[in-house]
C-alpha cells in the first residue's frame, strides 16, 4: 500500500458569482478504495467530483493526484478517466471505437490497441458488440461501454458521476454488483457520485456524506449506518427517528418524557434506528417509554415499516417483522416506544 | 395529411394555402425559366425549346469575368462566414448573455440593405483615407475585400442560426467525455463535436453560398472597378429591358440556386437513410 493517498482534496471551493456550491472542503482517498460521495442534488458532490476531473477549477484549494498537484492541468493531462450519467458515448462513432477513443489519442500501436479494447469489452461482457452504434444499446449497455472506455485507459483513478442514475431499479442493482467486482478485480481507485443511499452502500469502502456545500461525515457504509455522527447522516441515511427538544436535568424531553438515553451532554439531538425501536401495545413495565398512536402501516414482505406519532413529539418510522403485525397493530392504534440506552446516538450538529 | 378528425375545410384551406404560396412564389421564377429556354423570347406565339440564349450569355467576356468574380466573392465569404458562424453559435452556448448576443448576431437583418451598404461605404472611405495618412497605403480602397465584408455582414446571421439549430442537439457531456479521455480542446471539438454538427456546418455553407452569389445591393455599393454577376445583371437590364438574354441571365441565377438547394436535400436525406 502506498502511503500517498490517490487523491487529495485539499480546503478546495467552488463558486459561482455570488453563489457558493462547495465550501472549502478536505478529504483524501487512499490508493485502490472504492469511494463514494453521498448526498442529495444540489449539494456539490457532482461540483467536487468535476473538479477532481479538471472540468472546472476550484476557486480555492488545491487538488492532488498521487502527491501531485494537478490544481491547474485541464482534464486531458489528469491521471483520471471519467463515467458519465448517460449521453456521453460518441453517437457517430462504434462502440470499439468508443472505447479505443483514448487510446488513439496515446498513439498506441495498432495490435496493442486492438487487444486491450477487446479484453475490455470482455470485462464488461459486451464482446460482439463491437460493431453496433450506442444507439443500438440499452441504457444498461451503454453504461457498460462507458465503464469500458475508462477502465482501459489505465488510469489511477476512475471518477464516475450518478453512473447508474439512468438504469431502472432491477438493472441499477445488478450493476451495483458488478462495479463492485470489477472494481476489485482492477485494484483501480474509484470516486462514485450518487443520490442513491442503497447504490452507496452496496459498491463503497468509504462513504462521505456532502450535502448543502459541506461535507457532513465520512466513514464505512456500517459507520455511516450504524453510528452516524451528525444528525444530518441519521436523517438521510437509513431510517432513523430522530428527536429533538429541550434538555432538562441532563436529559432530552421529548412530550412529556425523558427517555433512554445515557450521560447526556446536551445535544441537540438523538436518533434510533428504526429497527431498534422496540413496540408495545400495552404500556410495559420499563422506566421510560414514549406513548404514541400509529399513524401508517406499510406492508413490505419480509418486514413492516409503521409510522407512529409520539405524543407531544414527531412522527416516527418503527420497523418490525412482517409476522409482528399480526399482533394486533394497526393505523390508529394506541402503542408505547422503548429501546435498549445503547441504540441512541448522540448528535451535536 | 389529413388527420382522422379534421374538417374537410380544414383540409381543403391548407391545400389552398400550399397552392398558393407555391404559385406566388415559385411560379414566376419557373415562368421566367420556361422562357428563357424559347428561342422566340417573352411574348411569342410560337415556343421552340433552345439553349441558344445561354450558349450566348457564355460568349459574352464581360458574363464571363462578372461570373469568375461572383463564384471568387462566394469562394471567400462561404470559407471566412462558415468558421465564424460556428465560433458564434459555439460562444452562444456559453455566454450568459444570451438574448444581446443573438440580438447582435441578427442585427444586420433588421437594416435595410441600402442603409448598411452605404454606412460601410462611408465607413471604408474614412478608414481608407485615415489608413492612408498614417502608412501611406490604400488598404481600405473599395474593392474585392470590401465586397467581401459586405456580404459577410449579410451571410454570418443566416450562418449563425443554420448551426446553432445543429449544435443545440449536441451534448455537451460529449465534450467532457472526450477531455477525460485525453483530447484537448481541439481534439474533442474536431473529432467529436464537428462530425456531429457537420450536416449544419454544410448546410450553412450552401446557404451562404447561395446569399453571397444572389447579393446585389451591398456588393454594387462597395465592390471595385468589377461586375459580379447580379450587379452585371441589374444593369445590363436597366440599358436594354427584358431582353432574351436577361431571362437567360435570370434562368442561370435560379439554376444555380436549386442546385445548391437540391444538393443539401440529397445529402440530408442520404444521411437519413444511411
Amino acid at each position: 500500500m502506498n502511503s500517498v493517498p490517490a487523491v487529495e482534496v485539499d480546503g478546495v471551493s467552488k463558486n459561482y458569482g455570488s453563489v457558493s456550491a462547495l465550501k472549502p472542503t478536505s478529504f483524501a482517498v487512499p490508493e485502490g478504495r472504492y469511494f463514494v460521495l453521498l448526498g442529495p442534488s444540489g449539494g456539490g458532490k457532482t461540483t467536487t467530483l468535476r473538479m477532481i476531473a479538471g472540468l472546472i477549477r476550484p476557486t480555492t484549494g488545491r487538488v492532488r493526484i498521487g502527491g501531485r498537484d494537478v490544481t491547474d492541468q485541464p482534464a486531458n493531462r489528469r491521471d483520471t478517466a471519467m463515467v458519465f450519467q448517460g449521453f456521453a458515448l460518441f453517437p457517430h462513432m462504434t462502440v470499439e471505437q468508443n472505447v479505443a477513443y483514448g487510446l488513439e489519442l496515446r498513439r498506441l500501436p495498432k495490435d496493442e490497441l486492438r487487444d486491450r479494447t477487446a479484453a475490455m469489452l470482455r470485462l464488461v461482457g459486451l464482446t460482439g458488440f463491437e460493431a453496433r452504434r450506442p444507439s443500438a444499446l440499452s441504457g444498461g449497455q451503454q453504461q457498460r461501454v462507458q465503464l469500458a472506455r475508462a477502465l482501459v485507459l489505465q488510469t489511477s483513478i476512475v471518477l464516475l458521476d450518478e453512473p447508474l442514475a439512468a438504469l431502472d431499479a432491477t438493472l441499477r442493482k445488478d450493476m451495483c454488483f458488478e462495479l463492485k467486482h470489477i472494481q476489485e478485480s482492477v485494484g483501480t481507485t474509484f470516486i462514485h457520485v450518487t443520490h442513491n443511499q442503497e447504490e452507496a452502500m452496496t459498491v463503497a469502502d468509504e462513504i462521505a456524506l456532502i450535502a448543502a456545500g459541506t461535507l457532513v461525515e465520512s466513514g464505512s457504509p456500517r459507520e455511516v449506518y450504524e453510528t452516524p455522527r451528525c444528525r444530518f447522516t441519521a436523517e438521510f441515511i437509513g431510517e432513523n427517528a430522530v428527536f429533538s427538544g429541550p434538555i432538562v436535568e441532563g436529559a432530552l424531553r421529548i412530550g412529556g418524557a425523558a427517555p433512554f438515553v445515557r450521560d447526556a451532554e446536551p445535544p441537540l439531538a438523538i436518533s434510533v434506528a428504526a429497527e431498534n425501536i422496540d413496540l408495545h401495545l400495552q404500556q410495559p413495565d420499563l422506566e421510560q417509554t414514549l406513548p404514541g398512536t400509529v399513524v401508517d402501516v406499510f406492508y413490505l414482505g419480509f418486514s413492516a415499516l409503521l409510522h407512529v406519532e409520539v405524543d407531544g413529539g414527531p412522527v416516527v418510522p418503527v420497523r418490525l417483522l412482517s409476522k409482528e403485525l399480526d399482533a394486533g397493530i394497526k393505523s390508529g392504534g394506541r402503542v408505547w416506544l422503548s429501546w435498549d440506552p445503547d441504540h441512541a446516538r448522540m448528535h451535536t450538529a | 395529411m389529413s388527420h382522422d378528425y379534421e374538417s374537410r375545410w380544414v383540409y381543403r384551406a391548407k391545400w389552398t394555402y400550399l397552392l398558393s404560396v407555391v404559385g406566388v412564389l415559385m411560379l414566376p421564377v419557373l415562368y421566367t425559366l420556361w422562357i428563357s429556354f424559347n428561342a422566340n423570347g417573352f411574348g411569342a406565339a410560337e415556343y421552340d425549346f433552345t439553349v441558344f440564349w445561354y450558349v450566348e450569355l457564355f460568349k459574352n467576356a464581360e458574363i464571363r469575368t462578372s461570373l469568375a468574380w461572383t463564384v471568387l466573392i462566394a469562394a471567400i465569404v462561404v470559407a471566412i462566414t462558415v468558421p465564424m458562424g460556428v465560433m458564434a453559435a459555439k460562444f452562444y452556448q456559453r455566454t450568459r448573455f444570451k438574448v444581446p448576443f443573438v440580438f447582435l448576431m441578427l442585427s444586420p437583418l433588421f437594416v435595410p440593405a441600402d442603409v448598411t451598404a452605404a454606412a460601410l461605404l462611408v465607413y471604408f472611405k474614412n478608414l481608407n483615407r485615415l489608413v492612408e495618412g498614417l502608412i501611406g497605403v490604400e488598404l481600405f480602397d473599395l474593392s474585392l475585400w470590401t465586397a467581401v465584408a459586405g456580404q459577410i455582414t449579410w451571410c454570418l446571421p443566416y450562418a449563425f442560426v443554420v448551426i446553432l439549430v445543429t449544435m443545440g442537439r449536441f451534448r455537451p457531456e460529449q465534450t467532457e467525455a472526450a477531455r477525460t479521455c485525453g483530447a484537448d480542446a481541439w481534439q474533442a471539438f474536431w473529432q467529436v463535436e464537428f462530425p456531429q454538427i457537420r450536416p449544419g456546418v454544410f448546410s450553412a455553407g450552401a446557404f451562404v453560398t447561395i446569399l453571397s452569389f444572389n447579393e446585389y445591393v451591398r456588393t454594387n455599393f462597395l465592390k471595385g472597378g468589377f461586375d459580379t454577376f447580379p450587379t452585371y445583371l441589374v444593369s445590363y437590364m436597366l440599358n436594354t429591358g427584358m431582353t432574351p438574354e436577361v431571362y437567360a441571365m435570370a434562368g442561370l441565377v435560379s439554376l444555380v440556386s436549386m442546385a445548391a438547394i437540391g444538393l443539401v436535400l440529397v445529402v440530408a436525406l442520404r444521411r437519413r437513410i444511411g
